[in-house]
């Protein structure tokens, strides 16, 4: 059977190696250069962090700035504590020195914990290629194996060339990471300018204004991120997209997908600057990507599984689904505790620093809504169906995890057990309506674990977030928000109706977004050409026709010498 | 000679062994096997989706024996294998054509 496989030697980079190509064309033509007074990149590392980095736990700057708006109501006092300030220093030079020095360990602190909490959510590789691979057939073993290793390759790439200068490329103008120095060569949109940003501009292949210590940095980190929308969409399309199709799913989603909505709430494009814009609270907030990491890759995993269709024999001719166990739940179980380990980098990383203390609360608040999806998926499974299943209490925990993502930093450890509770019932609703209602084939319930899930956790934003964290977020209300000094990002529950909406509002747009664009590219890319496997090629299992191996191959038949 | 080929559950295997052992029946082949017969399958739900699991983990002994020996075999192995309720298993005797040691290449009874 296999010998009638014509192997068509890299026929299938053939799309993508175009793809990349052409983007890479783009990405040479759209480099800048540098005017005289536009901030240098500092790539050795030897420039970034000094005495205007250092602060205290309360985020005063030890070294005040001059006050530059002669017309702000408290000019005359900012300038008083500036010539202070100047008085001060002149006195004491050697402090003002150590400060410098201050401010240089406190940069390179969050260095150290971004990119170690970025290594943990590297991790999370591992944890869903098993947690994949154990939930399907054993056929399609090597196949589930290569879709997520490919995904990590080639996503990266992709995101290397323009997916971080399109989501970051503007990041300075509005949404400067200041626990790491601020990148402040990020700092021009290609589509939009001011608070109205669609696109990046700066940054393309890591060059120029990237190659910064500051940027690697969180070019690390966020990579990461988009890797985990990237990984997500195999958990949907596995067991019977081919092989290169998935490679234009990747080079999609790290180069476009993934950037263009990274860029509107956290790139300091539009959507986060809508609190400040359109009145909506502090504008969308996802702290770790509830709907920038999960419902997009959620979501387009949805759009391409309807476009894919089901599963061969998924459903009869009657329409009823047909269920195909797992092949290995000890893969499953151990896949979703690498999960849960490394979502300990995902969100408290998110901070971007150990100098921020709420990442005890993060951590805390995340480990809470895991057991409490869990739990909840548990029961509520035992109840509908007489046995706890093993599949269903691990995506009950991820969903958990999932919905907790957006709202972690800003919500106490009894509202996390009740946004887990919320998500635990959500995904075992969502795995059963795909199954029978809507009968879009999910094998690993990816669709309802991170696409719904994920909405939910941006909405529960706005209504379980209770002001004590994230005064300022996204430079609304530093002073004063909601007539309190120092409340911070606030949901329904608290009195903030506004945010609430504006959670509402850019959740759903996010799922429109995931949702719409994969739909329409990708319905004319299958149109083109099919991304389906034929169905002898589905039958056999993809391990052997698409890569030519077995993840278990029988050692019955072997010569020794 | 003969062949006893018999389907057993898998926990009876020790018990089974021991009596062959006793009675000084020296080698046998062991496969693990699937089937059903009157015992049947059941159904389970998986992901909330229903399915059968029609056949049951056996195991399969293959044994054989000189014409005169096959009688006590066959009561060693229903002594160790019989638990009295459905799924016990079955033995099948088939007459056997010809038998080789590979070894020292003897025929028939000697081989045996």
């Amino acid at each position: 059977m296999t010998k009638n496989v014509v192997r068509r030697s890299c026929g299938w980079a053939r799309l993508p190696g175009r793809a990349v190509l052409l983007v890479g064309l783009l990405g040479v033509l759209l480099r800048t250069g540098f005017a005289a007074d536009t901030p240098k990149p500092d790539p050795a590392g030897i420039a970034t962090g000094d005495k205007t980095t250092a602060v205290d736990a309360g985020g005063n700057a030890f070294a005040v700035p001059e006050p530059t708006d002669k017309t702000a109501p408290d000019y005359a006092k900012n300038k008083k504590d500036f010539d202070e300030y100047q008085a001060q220093a002149a006195r004491e030079p050697l402090a003002a020195k150590l400060a410098d020095s201050v401010g240089h360990i406190r940069i390179a602190t969050n260095f150290a914990w971004t990119l170690n909490t970025g290594y943990l959510v590297l991790f999370m590789q591992a944890g869903f290629a098993l947690l994949t691979c154990g939930l399907v057939r054993k056929k399609n073993a090597a196949h589930l194996m290569m879709l997520n290793f490919a995904a990590y390759v080639f996503a990266f790439l992709a995101y290397y060339a323009v997916g971080y200068a399109f989501q970051f490329g503007a990041v300075a103008v509005n949404a400067a990471p200041g626990n790491l120095g601020g990148t402040p060569t990020l700092n021009h949109f290609l589509i939009g300018s001011g608070q109205w940003g669609f696109l990046g501009g700066n940054g393309f292949f890591l060059s120029g204004p990237a190659y910064d210590a500051g940027s690697n940095c969180l070019m690390l980190f966020e990579v990461v991120f988009m890797e985990t929308a990237g990984y997500i969409i195999v958990g949907s399309i596995c067991e019977r997209i081919n092989f290169w199709g998935f490679l234009l799913c990747e080079l999609f989603i790290g180069a476009i997908l993934y950037p263009v909505f990274g860029c509107w709430v956290w790139g300091g494009g539009w959507l986060s600057q809508v609190g400040a814009t359109l009145n909506l609270g502090h504008g969308y907030v996802d702290f770790a990507g509830s709907t920038v990491v999960h419902a997009v890759g959620g979501f387009t995993a949805m759009a391409l599984a309807v476009i894919l269709g089901p599963r061969l024999g998924k459903y009869g001719k009657d329409g009823k689904p047909r269920a195909f166990p797992a092949h290995n739940l000890v893969y499953v179980v151990t896949g979703t505790f690498i999960l849960l380990f490394g979502w300990m980098g995902f969100n408290p990383g998110s901070t971007l620093g150990a100098t921020d203390l709420r990442i005890s609360v993060i951590a805390v608040n995340t480990n809470l809504a895991a057991v409490a999806g869990s739990a909840t998926a548990l029961f509520f499974w035992y109840v509908l169906f007489g046995k706890p299943d093993v599949t269903m209490a691990c995506n009950g925990m991820l969903a958990g995890l999932v919905a907790i993502t957006a709202p972690c930093a800003f919500v106490s450890p009894t509202s996390a057990v009740v946004i887990g509770t919320l998500a635990g019932l959500l995904v075992c609703g969502g795995v059963l309506f795909n199954e029978r209602v809507s009968k879009i084939d999910d094998p690993c319930g990816a669709i309802s674990v991170h696409g719904f899930c994920g909405w939910l956790g941006a909405v529960c934003v706005g209504i379980f977030a209770d002001g004590t964290y994230g005064s300022g977020w996204n430079g609304i209300g530093a002073a004063t928000y909601l007539g309190h000094a120092g409340q911070g990002v606030t949901g329904l529950l608290h009195g903030d109706t506004r945010q609430f909406f504006c959670q509402l509002g850019g959740a759903t747009l996010c799922a429109i977004w995931a949702f719409g664009a994969t739909f329409v590219v990708f319905s004319i890319v299958n149109k083109i050409k099919s991304m389906r496997v034929p169905p002898e090629v589905e039958r056999e299992g993809l391990d052997i026709p698409e890569f030519g191996m077995s993840a278990y191959p029988e050692d019955a038949v072997v010569t020794i010498d | 000679m003969k062949r006893i080929d018999s389907i057993i559950r898998p926990q009876n295997l020790d018990a089974v062994k021991e009596n062959l052992a006793a009675i000084g029946v020296q080698a046998l082949t062991v496969t693990e096997v699937r089937g059903f017969g009157r015992q049947k399958g059941h159904t389970e739900v998986y992901r909330g989706t229903e399915y059968a699991v029609d056949f049951v983990p056996k195991i399969m002994l293959t044994i054989i024996s000189s014409d005169d020996r096959a009688k006590e075999i066959v009561d060693a192995i229903v002594a160790g294998a019989r638990t009295g309720k459905m799924g016990d298993g079955k033995i099948f005797v088939s007459p056997l054509d010809e038998v080789v040691r590979i070894r020292t290449g003897e025929h028939g009874d000697a081989a045996v």
